[in-house]
């Protein structure tokens, strides 16, 4: 069992655990209120899989959790609970909506303005509560929360005063133009997969970002000096002033970092799911992303699987909720448990100890036989 | 049209309206208060109420008794916050993700629960649940404006001056409160005096708990006599904010939930303005974010000023023994 040695192994464990417990414990419930508890489960575990657009509801759901995933472990790994990314996801989707719906580019250039304008407004609302806690020491669980309501404020404001149709009936603009709509991750010359997965879904080039995006998280999170100061910071910010690193500038950085993932979050819902600018854009996904980053353990590398497996389990929610009579809320006590199994370190402090034990008696053991070859 | 609302907010209606929409802040708000001075950020307001909200109304249908519903929602509001507790000090969850787990599971299950009861995810019309009856004070009810201003607001409403009254009253005036203070102030100087700390936590928040849930139960069964999904829309985290803003203080926390309510009345006020809403709803959030920034800068101030007159004081002493400074040697 030397595997089970590594931590990162045993960490995955640990979640896998968790998962499978808190599905379990699903299970248990949808038994106690459902009438085919079987078939309900079964359309919650295999339904992202049962249909082909289903599948891509699949993929475009994991792509808006992992940006946000990825807005909150940057943050969270240095012990920064930032709440902001709802709020930068707003914004993100309203200035890119803005920009696809009005500015008079080509496609070619007006959805990588847009995607840029989305990534700044991220970073400058980012950065508005990393000044305010690296200089002013404000609590930023209450500075996020509130610059969320505000962005969500704007958001209506200008979407109802602003931007929808001026004698529309209802609150939500028009359609982008094609010039404005992230086109499909499939490129046309792939001739029958380009029309289904077009047709079908709106899996979009959104998809290559989101994978170049993890990589530079993580790239920037393990191989640069700015990711060593901010993990510094999440370890020990005492450890890290002491060190003489510039705290105040790394966490106002590390801020506006998270934001540019929570406004291309946005992006993407405007641009490439809703295709229009609507009210309840977002719907709490800031707060989804906490869950995605707590599964992946605050770690870039991993908040893909996670944003998948999460995003997996939303879709097959929603396929059980129209397949039987289970609604789909279900999922949010079964993300919870998960969440409270995942961090919950002294739940397996039994098991670890145990571990630690044998570790400890193991190397008393190689310690004793280096000592009786040197003796 | 300026005069109309004008009219309308200087009105007595005006003034007791804004009572009410503050109580389901205030209650919360002394919760967060309590929890937050024993060093325990309680960011699980909003899923207690939620929580109380759903079973209050739950039980006050099925028992035909509104005291048992309202008994069920603060145990239940307890409930959470024992579970906050538990898995914050005893399995070592960080405060954090735990309190936003119980959100989400709040919010979930009381929907999902809705569902299987009901039928229904939107609310709980179909259940008869009952309502906390109003106050009348004898004598004030009859006077012209005090009377519309003071009586005949549901139990919560004075509740809710009681308990900020009671609470100041506890974290300043009893040795619990500075027992509870100590150890949000400086856990290990508490320890090394023989407080237990973790003790100490679990109290406030269940108190929180307590003062949360009575919260909720206001919204479904006094303000609204009805379970909404998601009813809370938020007033957990306004509650926080409330904490913050008021400086800390039990009174402070009270005028800041009062100032929140102020504001959305009168952003209902204006609705007959051409003023969009939205700008009006913003201005506590963003009053909140001044008041963090203000009490950060008055934070430093006391600092330097301390700094500044202890170097007087340790150059006017350097001076009285004959030594210059900065020219020793």
């Amino acid at each position: 069992m030397k595997i089970l040695r590594i931590p990162a192994v045993r960490e995955f464990l640990r979640i896998l655990l968790a998962v499978v417990a808190a599905l379990l414990l699903g299970f248990i419930i949808t038994l106690l209120v459902s009438e085919d508890p079987i078939g309900a489960y079964k359309a919650f575990l295999t339904g992202p899989l049962s249909k082909f657009n289903r599948f891509g509801d699949w993929l475009e759901e994991s792509i808006t959790l992992i940006f946000v995933g990825l807005a909150v472990a940057v943050a969270f790994k240095s012990k920064q609970f930032s709440l902001g990314a709802e709020g930068q996801l707003l914004l993100g989707a309203l200035v890119s909506g803005a920009i696809a719906l009005f500015v008079p580019l080509p496609g070619i250039l007006r959805i990588p303005v847009a995607l840029l304008a989305a990534a700044a407004v991220g970073f400058i609302y980012g950065w508005i509560p990393g000044y305010l806690k690296a200089h002013l020491n404000a609590n930023e669980i209450v500075s996020t929360l509130m610059l969320n309501t505000i962005a969500l404020k704007l958001y209506d404001y200008f979407l109802i005063f602003h931007i929808k149709p001026p004698n529309a009936g209802y609150n939500a603009s028009d359609f982008f133009p094609k010039a404005g709509v992230l086109p499909s991750f499939v490129p046309p010359f792939m001739g029958e997969i380009y029309t289904r997965f077009s047709q079908q879904t709106n899996v979009t080039i959104m998809l290559y970002i989101m994978i170049a995006a993890f990589i530079a998280a993580y790239y920037m999170m393990f191989r640069t000096p700015f990711g060593y100061e901010l993990r510094m910071i999440g370890a020990n910010i005492k450890f890290a002033n002491y060190g003489g690193i510039n705290t105040k500038r790394t966490i106002i950085l590390v801020f506006a970092i998270s934001g540019i993932f929570g406004g291309l979050a946005g992006a993407h819902l405007a641009m490439g799911i809703h295709t229009k600018l609507i009210m309840n854009i977002s719907l709490g996904m800031g707060f989804e992303g906490i869950v995605v980053a707590t599964l992946a353990r605050n770690n870039p590398l991993f908040v893909p699987l996670a944003g998948l497996a999460y995003g997996y389990l939303r879709a097959g929610a929603d396929v059980m909720e129209r397949a039987s009579d289970v609604s789909r809320e279900m999922v949010l006590v079964i993300q919870a448990i998960i969440i409270l199994l995942v961090t919950a370190e002294g739940l397996l402090p039994v098991i670890q100890q145990r571990v630690a034990a044998r570790r400890s008696a193991n190397g008393q053991n190689a310690a004793a036989l280096e000592g009786g070859e040197n003796g | 049209m300026v005069e109309l609302v004008l009219r309308g907010i200087f009105s007595a209606f005006f003034v007791a309206s804004v009572l009410r929409i503050s109580t389901p802040l205030i209650l919360p708000a002394l919760g967060g208060l309590v929890s937050e001075l024993a060093g325990a950020t309680n960011i699980a307001l909003e899923g207690i109420m939620l929580t109380s909200a759903f079973t209050g109304v739950v039980i006050s249908a099925y028992t035909k008794s509104v005291f048992l519903g309202v008994l069920a929602g603060i145990l239940s509001g307890i409930l959470i916050a024992a579970l906050l507790a538990y898995f914050h000090l005893y399995l070592q969850t960080d405060l954090f993700l735990a309190g936003i787990a119980l959100n989400i599971m709040a919010t979930g299950g009381t929907i999902f629960l809705l569902y299987v009861l009901t039928g229904d995810k939107g609310n709980s019309s179909t259940l008869a649940s009952g309502a906390v009856p109003n106050v009348t004070i004898p004598m004030i009810h009859d006077m012209p404006v005090l009377g519309t201003i003071v009586s005949g607001h549901n139990i919560f409403v004075y509740l809710g001056v009681l308990l900020t009254w009671l609470t100041s009253v506890m974290l300043y005036r009893t040795p619990f409160g500075v027992h509870l203070r100590a150890v949000g102030e400086n856990p290990v100087a508490a320890e090394s005096l023989g407080i237990n700390v973790r003790l100490m936590r679990l109290y406030a928040i269940l108190i929180s708990g307590a003062l949360a849930s009575l919260g909720g139960l206001n919204l479904s069964m006094a303000y609204l006599t009805l379970f909404q999904r998601e009813m809370t829309a938020g007033r957990g985290f306004i509650a926080l904010a409330a904490v913050f803003l008021g400086g800390r203080t039990p009174w402070g926390t009270f005028i800041a939930a009062v100032l929140f309510g102020f504001f959305d009345a009168l952003s209902n006020q204006l609705g007959s303005l051409k003023v969009p809403s939205m700008w009006v709803q913003m201005i506590p959030y963003v009053a909140t974010i001044v008041a963090l920034v203000v009490y950060a800068l008055r934070k430093r101030a006391i600092y330097l000023e301390r700094a500044r007159k202890f170097q007087e004081r340790h150059l006017a002493e350097l001076q009285a023994r004959g030594a210059r400074p900065h020219e020793t040697g």
